[in-house]
């Protein structure tokens, strides 16, 4: 049935991808919602707010503020808020709840813009997306409102986006880290690196805004170096991967240079066109992950260890590489991680 | 701009009274700052007994979670404990859903499609809705009756309401009335007592047990420790309930209405005086008296092992444990302990305490934990020797912790003997050192 989850609890949700972007750019972030979707976010697809304080806060709505549709009780609490607190801008990020009823975004944040003396961008996410989703609406905010002078380019000067802890499954290092004063001199940039598909919309807003070219890559040594450390031979093998879409395409490569006869690369969450090739597979459903696997004939499955639940009849050899956004479970820490080598072009 | 957490003395709180608080102390007059100190407020399912895994509390059961995927996201901190293993399914919402309600016409069909795939049959199946549905004003009950006559199974809503967290019948409360209406009418046996309240038993060791069986009491029943659905039924043969935690009140008061079985309801207290009043009081209503002595001796000789070892011992008491926080606050001052701080929510059911403990503590001070200057929260400001709570220990990390927030509960002098004992334990002393 569509929609049932029978084996995987859900996915991180847009919100969560948005959050993310957001968490360590200092501003005030305050997730619009009655207070459940602030602690999924925060307790769950934040592993950074165990160690690091960042300003997120919930609107914390009650029944009538949804019923009777108080924006102006949200924006005199966020006034309120940007008086006690250090903030280069404020976020206000949506949920369910704003959506159901029909908030108006732009109008919120021109009212919040009055009174705040900050500049407040607002992220129209509903809880209904997948993360990236609202990872890559964040991002795109982010440097629509911000990135809007032109600045002499500056030699080696890279932007990594995509590089959060939900995309690359580990807590991003500082060298791909974005901080604020990178989206506003993002013009100095000699070129983006798209580390998953969550950044390849505001890659295209750079490119069209300051010519800024873009290419895809991520770390694949690092983030799936123990696995591959650890990998049985795949030589003349049917491997399926499933991954956000720049990993399992980086992990493509380099099985293919390992002698693997064909690689399928299947994807949860967004596909874009210039890294999707041929039997590629978008699932939405448990039940297209078990008839991909089943119907596919391949020798070795990598992914999410949470997914073989699915495919408990699967005979080959699985390949356990977490993803965080599936199940919750970051790739086991190492130290350091060095900005992105550009493995794979589109 | 100042960058301090605010705060105000207890003298301060209690002279502007309860219905004079500063905004700083009323969640619903500012953001909610999210910290993990905050997380159970942020997200009732992710920590302790939430609608989730309260939800569940009868044997046997499934729940079927309604809802955007986000709703359902932290789950599997949940699921991933063994008790709920194989008991959470989700059907997650869309947007067509939300305009067009066609999520609610696939429930029935849902709910079998997950009876089926299971290797035993259920006893129940929870569905559990959350604020989507709450503002769209959903009738779960009629759907959930489409799936039973699909199921031939007892299927329940569940409400996971953040929306109305602070409402008259927040989800806490409404999960309890939901699983003991499902109790059926039962011949009455007057030695059967239900003690109502927690998801989890009280401690083995509570003194109440004791006295309960003194009076002639045979089955003393809680739903955490009913082995399955059928022992969960015969708590409709109770001759009354004990109500441990007012989120039960209401589910009491429809168990009187409808099985005809009254309530009493008693307070979790850890001041050994009040502790003991409350027992007195229990044993007028129920026409016989308790040989306390023993317990309050014990309890007292813990309090005292503690201020014996640690006589000037400093705390931050939280709110994210197993306790009043005003109430436990007190207590302690009362035992000659300083409380330098409080992390807690201001209420009319504990502003009684709070008045207390500024008579005795006045510079006690007193912050909430949503409050957005917590973010420049600075423990070096006020050091403590204890902190108690989660929230507390979160804060204080150099301090010596104590959650205090085991699903199994603290209760009567039990709980003061138990509380005092792991505090000694804590920095090295008696038995559990």
């Amino acid at each position: 049935m569509r929609g049932l989850r029978k084996y995987l609890t859900p996915f991180a949700p847009d919100q969560s991808g948005a959050v993310s972007v957001l968490y360590e750019l200092g501003g005030i972030v305050v997730v619009c919602d009655a207070g459940g979707c602030t602690g999924n976010i925060c307790g769950f697809d934040e592993p950074r707010w165990h160690t690091t304080r960042s300003a997120v806060f919930s609107a914390g709505l009650r029944d009538m503020d949804a019923i009777l549709g108080r924006d102006d009780k949200l924006v005199a609490e966020l006034a309120d808020a940007a008086h006690k607190i250090d903030a280069n801008f404020a976020a206000v990020v949506g949920t369910p709840v704003p959506s159901v009823i029909g908030t108006d975004y732009r109008a919120l944040r021109r009212m919040a813009e009055r009174v705040c003396e900050l500049p407040i961008i607002t992220v129209d996410t509903t809880g209904m997306e997948l993360y990236d989703v609202g990872a890559s609406k964040a991002y795109v905010e982010l440097f629509d409102r911000f990135a809007t002078e032109t600045h002499p380019k500056e030699r080696g000067c890279v932007l990594h986006l995509g590089a959060n802890p939900l995309d690359l499954s580990r807590i991003p290092s500082p060298e791909v880290s974005l901080s604020f004063d990178n989206i506003v001199g993002a013009s100095a940039a000699e070129r983006t690196v798209v580390m998953a598909p969550s950044g390849l919309s505001a890659a295209k807003l750079l490119q069209r805004r300051f010519g800024i070219p873009y290419a895809f890559a991520t770390p694949c040594d690092l983030r799936m170096g123990p696995m591959l450390k650890a990998l049985p031979s795949v030589e003349n093998k049917r491997v399926l991967v499933v991954d956000q879409q720049v990993a399992a395409a980086v992990l493509r490569e380099e099985l293919l240079a390992r002698g693997a006869s064909q690689i399928v690369c299947a994807t949860w969450f967004m596909q874009v066109d210039e890294l999707t090739q041929e039997g590629d597979a978008r699932l939405r459903e448990e039940d297209d992950f078990e008839e991909l696997v089943y119907g596919g004939e391949f020798d070795v499955l990598v992914g999410d260890p949470t997914l073989w639940r699915i495919v408990s009849r699967f005979a080959g050899i699985t390949v356990d590489v977490p993803q965080f956004p599936v199940s919750g479970k970051l790739v086991a820490a190492e130290a350091g991680m060095e900005a992105a080598t550009e493995g794979c072009r589109p | 701009m100042a960058h301090t957490a605010r705060f105000f003395t207890a003298e301060e709180v209690a002279r502007r009274g309860m219905d004079n608080l500063p905004d700083e102390l009323v969640s619903n007059r500012h953001l909610i700052y999210s910290s993990p100190a905050t997380l159970a407020f942020n997200s009732p399912g992710a920590e302790g007994f939430g609608v989730k895994r309260a939800g569940l509390a009868i044997p046997g059961s499934v729940m079927l979670l309604v809802a955007p995927g986000c709703c359902g996201r932290n789950t599997s901190l949940v699921s991933d404990m063994p008790a709920y293993k194989d008991r959470f399914f989700y059907l997650n919402m869309a947007e067509t859903d939300i305009v067009t309600g066609r999520h609610l016409k696939k429930i029935p069909a849902a709910v079998e499609e997950v009876v089926d795939c299971l290797p035993t049959r259920p006893s129940l199946v929870m569905i559990c809705i959350t604020c989507v549905d709450a503002l769209l004003g959903t009738d779960m009950e009629r759907v959930c009756r489409r799936a039973e006559e699909r199921v031939g199974l007892p299927v329940r809503p569940c409400y996971m309401y953040a929306l109305t967290r602070e409402g008259r019948r927040p989800p806490m409360v409404h999960v309890r009335q939901s699983l003991y209406s499902l109790l059926e009418p039962r011949r009455k046996r007057a030695t059967s007592v239900n003690v109502l309240g927690f998801f989890a038993p009280l401690v083995d060791d509570c003194e109440l047990y004791d006295y309960l069986s003194g009076i002639g009491v045979k089955a003393i029943r809680e739903v955490s420790r009913c082995a399955d659905f059928d022992e969960f039924q015969r708590m409709a043969e109770a001759n009354f309930n004990l109500v441990l935690h007012p989120e039960a009140r209401f589910a009491a008061a429809d168990l009187q209405e409808r099985l005809g079985i009254p309530s009493i309801e008693l307070t979790r207290l850890y001041q050994i005086d009040r502790v003991r009043r409350q027992y007195q009081a229990l044993g007028q209503v129920l026409g016989s008296t308790f040989d306390d002595a023993e317990d309050y001796d014990a309890a007292l000789a813990a309090v005292d092992a503690l201020r014996a070892a640690a006589p000037h011992a400093s705390f931050a008491v939280g709110e994210c444990l197993n306790a009043d926080t005003f109430e436990l606050a007190l207590a302690l001052t009362r035992y000659g302990f300083e409380v330098r701080e409080v992390f807690g929510t201001v209420q009319a059911q504990n502003f009684v305490f709070l008045r207390r403990l500024a008579e005795l503590s006045p510079t006690t001070r007193v912050y909430s934990n949503m409050e957005p200057t917590m973010l420049y929260y600075d423990a070096a400001s006020c050091p403590v020797d204890f902190a108690l709570g989660k929230d507390a220990g979160w804060y204080h990390d150099d301090a010596t912790c104590l959650a205090w927030n085991e699903d199994v509960q603290p209760y009567g002098y039990a709980g003061v003997r138990r509380l005092f004992e792991a505090l000694l334990g804590s920095i090295g002393g008696g038995d559990e050192a």
